[in-house]
């Protein structure tokens, strides 16, 4: 199946929520310049990420075979 | 002749009506009157025209549809005789509404059950997933309202996984369709983050599926969170206020499921600048800490300085007026040493010419010098003879002359 390796697969909702948090956190923090830099360095990395995903252009679409006028909810559940 | 019991008689018709005279089932149309429910179970309603009147009967699990007294529709169903009460009516397995009234009045009763069932609820509302990976999408391949819809999100955002269930939209197969596209999904949860139901504008009979009671319950019971956009602008359907996320066209729908990729972007590289730029003002404030502190450091150390300057200045001052005042105690001492030396040297002078005289008078009374003048001492037993008395004849005596001496012997004393 194709989930196990959609797991594994970078998550964008995840890094970009983690990238916010950093930010974040230099807006809101007196910036202490040991923390400040691994959390930069570790926010650069995010936005790298990021940056290369938002590259991705095409949407894929699966056309589903079913014919769900003849799923009857308890049989398929 | 045939002799049938009643039962038989009852059976017989009912089977023959069923199978021999509408095999196919029959359709009716007229307007509701004398609409009841029992039970909450059997709902009896009453189907006439001007002369006519026909009963009707159906169940609620099977009779979706609200009807009021008053509404034209179409049944569709099999005619009856019931064996308990020999009454004939016409079991109702399905009904259309007939024109805009009956449809905006069946629209207006279910929306008012449904709403005080809960299944509008804001509260129940679910949020969407803010970057869906995968979506499902209910809408008919055919129609505009599908095409619309990817175009946009293709444009928004990219590499998302659209899983596409090919339903009817309208028609007979609209809700069973709709419906079992919803059953589908949350059968696999995996197909799908976040699900869309969508198709074009139409008018009130074009959208009834998605104002039917099956739908409605089929988005509100959906697991997954579920986007409905149907129609123009101004369309409302009731599964519209069903959805967690109410789009109000197809296009809109794209819109809400997934950002621009442009704003995201923008997002991220501004992050970026404002995470380099507090870190740059961390820096900054550092270095302006470490000035601080050198600086504190440099006053307090000046401070030392000047404190250890004071101190040596004071010594110095000290020292200085101790030296003065020895030196003028030295200056004391040198002036008595000099006194006391002129007046020793006074006195020296004064002792040296004492001394002289008396070195000249004791010159003078120098015995050898009296010798020298022809004298002569004369020394008997080693002592001066000053008298003839004092030897005898016959003795020795010691005469010392000027140079040398004579030992000579008394032979006369005179």
């Amino acid at each position: 199946m194709t989930a196990s390796k959609a797991e594994k697969k970078f998550n964008f909702g995840e890094a970009y929520q983690e990238l916010e948090q950093i930010i974040g956190w230099f807006e809101r923090e007196e910036v202490d310049l040991d923390e400040g830099l691994k959390k930069f360095e570790r926010g650069l990395a995010l936005a790298q990420k990021c940056k290369e995903r938002l590259k991705e252009v095409e949407n894929k679409v699966v056309e589903i075979k079913a014919k769900f006028g003849e799923i009857d909810g308890a049989a398929n559940e | 002749m045939n002799v049938f019991s009643v039962s038989q008689f009852v059976e017989f018709l009912n089977a023959a009506l069923t199978t021999a005279v509408f095999p196919e089932g029959l359709a009716i149309e007229g307007e509701v009157a004398e609409y009841r429910v029992s039970q909450d179970k059997w709902i009896w309603f009453l189907l006439k025209d001007e002369n006519s009147v026909v009963s009707c009967f159906a169940t609620v699990w099977q009779l979706k549809t609200p009807l009021e007294d008053g509404m034209q529709i179409r049944i569709f169903g099999y005619p009856k005789i019931h064996a308990k009460s020999g009454k004939f009516s016409v079991t109702v397995e399905r009904v259309e509404l007939m024109g805009e009234g009956a449809l905006r009045r069946a629209f207006e009763l279910l929306k008012k059950k449904l709403a005080a069932e809960g299944l509008f609820a804001i509260e129940r509302k679910r949020p969407l997933p803010r970057f869906p990976e995968s979506v499902g999408l209910i809408a008919s391949r055919e129609s505009a309202a599908y095409s619309d819809f990817l175009r946009i999100l293709g444009g928004r955002w990219g590499g998302l996984k659209i899983h596409s269930a090919h339903v009817q939209v309208q028609g007979r197969d609209a809700v069973a369709d709709i419906v079992g596209a919803f059953k589908y999904f949350n059968a696999h949860p995996g197909l799908a983050d976040v699900l869309v139901l969508t198709r074009g504008g139409g008018s009130l009979e074009d959208l009834q599926a998605f104002n039917s009671e099956e739908v409605v319950r089929a988005v509100f019971g959906s697991a997954i969170p579920v986007v409905v956009g149907v129609g123009h602008e101004r369309d409302e359907t009731l599964a519209d206020y069903a959805a967690d996320l109410r789009a109000s066209t197809p296009t809109h729908a794209a819109e809400l499921l997934a950002p621009h990729r442009r704003e995201v972007a923008a997002f991220v590289d501004g992050g970026v600048e404002r995470m380099h730029g507090a870190l740059r003002g961390a820096v900054g404030g550092r270095a302006a800490a470490i000035d601080g502190m050198a600086r504190q450091i440099e006053a307090h150390a000046r401070r030392r300085i000047d404190d250890f300057r004071h101190l040596l200045l004071d010594f110095a001052r000290h020292f200085a007026a101790f030296r003065t005042s020895n030196a003028s105690r030295l200056a004391q001492g040198a002036a008595l040493a000099s006194r006391l030396s002129s007046s020793a040297s006074f006195w020296a002078g004064r002792f040296r010419t004492a001394i002289e005289a008396q070195e000249r008078l004791l010159a003078n009374v120098d015995p050898r010098r009296i010798l020298s003048r022809g004298y002569a001492l004369v020394r008997a037993g080693g002592k001066i003879v000053k008298s003839a008395q004092a030897v005898d004849i016959g003795q020795t005596v010691d005469i010392q002359l000027h140079q040398g001496r004579i030992m000579s012997k008394v032979t006369e004393k005179l």
